[in-house]
């Protein structure tokens, strides 16, 4: 191994991975998208406050995992992309594009991504929608998703205490209640628990420190 | 007459031979002909109804050897949208082509179908895009594109300038003066789809005065939310003899009428 | 072949040996003792993520009866439980398709795209499940020639252009196959016997009624449910009449009748117990 020859697999094996806890809700007024805050590189905790949800559009935002290095320079084109189709259209994306091109980058280069996307967002005309796009590249539309390492530990919580229709109330609680509960399983999530409530009344940031949600 | 005699001064002087050339009074003469290109063809006629769009065209038979009904002029660009068009027919096709080239290419990045705002968008720019080079000369025809999206139906016209406009009716070839002032007679934004096929059928019907020395066979297709589910398609048979049947009574009782003022 | 989602594409080592990767001056670091995908030479799709199981299909006296669960695996987390794997194609098609969902996302897409073509003219439907099958085996062939396969198996169904019934078999390496009973993956192994009791032959096929065909094919998508460990008791199934020109299409039909009763009798793994 020489400076010259670079081993690109043990490079992707020393990257900084998001391994993570994350989800996204649909409710009666909108969705709500949370994750943890935990960044690791092996089992050394490289960032303890990421901020893993990121906004691509005005009311369209998405949570990583996977690659930080991945997911960023997709989310980084998706929203090139979005914005781009705003001013070639003259009116905003859907959700479902947005969520659409996310699929396309995925799984045109699936050899060299490890990306796990859920894209989330609000408009006028269809409410609320929730999407995931996972390693594959495949698109899949739910009322609510979760992903990322600790989301294994969760996937019976949320299914036995997802309602439909629910309001913000019940939505950040039921988020707060399966986020904790993955942290408090998963090694690789942990940190703050991070929320962005999309309505029609616009963008809310929530933030719940450990000692609020460790009870949840 | 103005603008013909222009037209007819400048003939000649130079000014004419190119695109990529202005006349010193700022016209592009080559685009000026190919309108000449559309004046003389089939009438086209396009209606945006309540919740979809009628498209219709004189099919000027120029050879009885040609089989009825066969040699369909108004074409598909994707699902949702339709196109007729007045003037070279060949210049049309390849329009055509483009168009469907642009929704391939918008849907294979979106995943959905082109919105017809977006798409009326690329081809005005492409059109455009023939007026400004010396080794191409611009298209032939008045292209009337209609189709329904999200945001319900639209109706378009593309000139061969590039230019596009929005409308309710518009209609383009030989009988446009007599379409026109036909459409501007209904109320386009709540006719029903059915009825504005039997206007549409009146209207070309009416139209051919202007060309009647030629035979002529008529086309209609529609794209509607409630008769086609968003889906552009010929009218079924039965409409389309029934949208006959109404132009021809129609048409009998306007000679008629012309008749009496006479008297 | 083996039809385990995860071995797709790779031929047995007990038949052929282990992968001789000098093939094609192919370059590789091991060259011996190449135990996984990913130490083959170029290759692209390494392996299937998300993953649909069996579609199962047989020929009745008046045409094909098919049907996929709508389970949506990730290896063994049963991740997705409304993943539709029947796809229409224009008006007298049918695809079941297994193998991996983003492939068979790109599929439905291109499909699309090929009804779309179909429909420029506005005449009436021209794409016949034949072609749709010729077409289908075109491009998995191609993508398998580029080291870059569609990890998927698909049954087509439905009629060609003389209205008669058409069924038949293509998977990732462009293999094509017919038979009175077609399954992918793990129907493949415990479908096929099943089906075969009752449509063996072309004509065990004459004398097998809708309602028979119908039963057998939930039947077969019973034991499926029993022994395939990535599979749903929640499938769709399709039926392909001649007689009606129609192809009939059931969602969320349910695997009815199970007995699991017996289980109340065994205790134990061997000697008496309590």
């Amino acid at each position: 191994m020489d400076s010259i020859s670079v081993d690109v697999g043990q490079l992707k094996k020393g990257e900084v991975n998001l391994g993570t806890s994350i989800m996204a809700v649909k409710f009666k007024d909108g969705v709500i998208l949370g994750a943890d805050s935990r960044t690791t590189t092996g089992s050394y905790i490289a960032n303890r406050v990421t901020d893993k949800l990121t906004q691509i559009h005005d009311k369209i935002w998405c949570c990583r995992s996977g690659s930080a290095a991945d997911t960023q320079a997709v989310a980084d084109m998706v929203k090139y992309h979005l914005e781009l189709y705003k001013s070639n259209n003259g009116r905003p994306p859907t959700t479902k594009i947005a969520a659409s091109l996310f699929q396309e980058m995925c799984y045109a280069n699936k050899e060299m991504l490890t990306a796990g996307i859920i894209c989330a967002g609000y408009d006028e005309k269809t409410g609320g929608e929730v999407y995931s796009i996972p390693l594959g590249g495949s698109l899949h539309k739910h009322n609510y998703t979760i992903a990322g390492s600790g989301s294994a530990f969760i996937y019976g919580y949320c299914k036995k205490n997802f309602k439909q229709n629910m309001t913000k109330d019940e939505t950040v609680s039921f988020v707060k209640t399966s986020l904790s509960q993955a942290i408090r399983w998963d090694g690789s999530s942990g940190g703050v628990i991070r929320m962005v409530v999309l309505t029609k009344e616009g963008i809310e940031r929530l933030i719940f420190y450990p000692h609020e949600y460790i009870d949840a | 007459m103005e603008t013909l005699k222009n037209l007819w001064t400048s003939i000649g002087t130079g000014y004419d031979l190119s695109n990529s050339i202005f006349s010193p009074d700022g016209r592009n003469f080559q685009v000026e002909y190919a309108s000449k290109a559309v004046e003389n063809a089939g009438t086209s006629v396009g209606i945006r109804c309540k919740d979809g769009i009628v498209l219709a065209t004189e099919k000027i038979i120029t050879s009885k050897l040609l089989a009825p009904g066969k040699n369909k002029r108004i074409q598909t660009i994707d699902r949702h949208v339709g196109v007729v068009y007045s003037g070279l027919i060949p210049d049309g096709r390849h329009f055509v082509n483009r168009g469907r080239d642009e929704a391939k290419s918008f849907k294979s990045l979106y995943k959905e179908p082109i919105g017809v705002p977006g798409l009326i968008d690329r081809l005005g720019y492409y059109v455009q895009a023939y007026t400004c080079y010396n080794s191409v000369r611009p298209f032939g025809i008045n292209a009337i594109i209609g189709g329904v999206d999200d945001d319900g139906a639209h109706l378009y016209m593309v000139e061969p300038s590039g230019t596009y406009w929005g409308y309710y009716g518009t209609a383009t070839g030989k009988g446009r003066q007599t379409a026109k002032s036909e459409l501007e007679k209904l109320d386009l934004p709540n006719i029903t789809a059915k009825d504005a096929v039997k206007e549409a059928a009146r209207i070309i019907y009416l139209a051919h005065e202007d060309n009647k020395d030629k035979d002529f066979e008529l086309e209609v297709t529609w794209v509607s939310k409630s008769e086609t589910g968003g889906v552009h398609e010929f009218v079924p048979h039965d409409l389309l003899q029934e949208a006959i049947k109404y132009a021809e009574e129609e048409g009998e009782e306007g000679e008629s009428s012309d008749d009496e003022m006479q008297d | 072949m083996n039809h385990d989602p995860f071995q797709w594409g790779k031929p047995l080592d007990s038949v052929y040996g282990p992968y001789n990767a000098k093939i094609a001056h192919a370059t590789n670091k091991r060259t011996t003792n190449i135990k996984d995908v990913s130490d083959f030479p170029t290759m692209h799709t390494q392996q299937p993520m998300i993953t649909g199981t069996s579609v199962i299909s047989v020929r009745y006296q008046d045409g094909v009866v098919l049907a996929a669960d709508n389970m949506g695996a990730y290896g063994s987390l049963m991740k997705l439980d409304d993943v539709e794997r029947i796809v229409k194609v224009g008006k007298d098609t049918i695809v079941g398709i297994s193998g991996d969902i983003s492939d068979m996302q790109h599929l439905h897409r291109i499909l699309d795209d090929l009804v779309v073509e179909d429909r420029y003219d506005m005449e009436s439907d021209h794409l016949k499940a034949n072609h749709v099958h010729e077409y289908l085996t075109r491009v998995l062939y191609n993508r398998r020639t580029k080291m870059d396969p569609l990890w998927n198996a698909c049954i087509v169904a439905g009629f060609d252009e003389q209205g008669e019934v058409f069924l038949k078999y293509v998977d990732l390496l462009g293999v094509t196959y017919t038979s009175p009973a077609l399954a992918t993956g793990f129907g493949a192994h415990l479908a096929i016997p099943l089906l075969r009791k009752k449509a063996d032959t072309d004509e065990d096929v004459k004398n097998l009624t809708k309602e028979d065909a119908v039963q057998l094919v939930k039947d077969c998508m019973k034991v499926l449910f029993y022994r395939d460990a990535r599979s749903l008791d929640k499938y769709t199934l399709c039926v392909v009449e001649k007689s009606t020109k129609q192809i009939e299409i059931q969602k969320d039909v349910k695997c009815e009748d199970m007995k699991w009763g017996f289980a109340k009798d065994i205790s134990g793994y061997g000697l008496p117990q309590l």
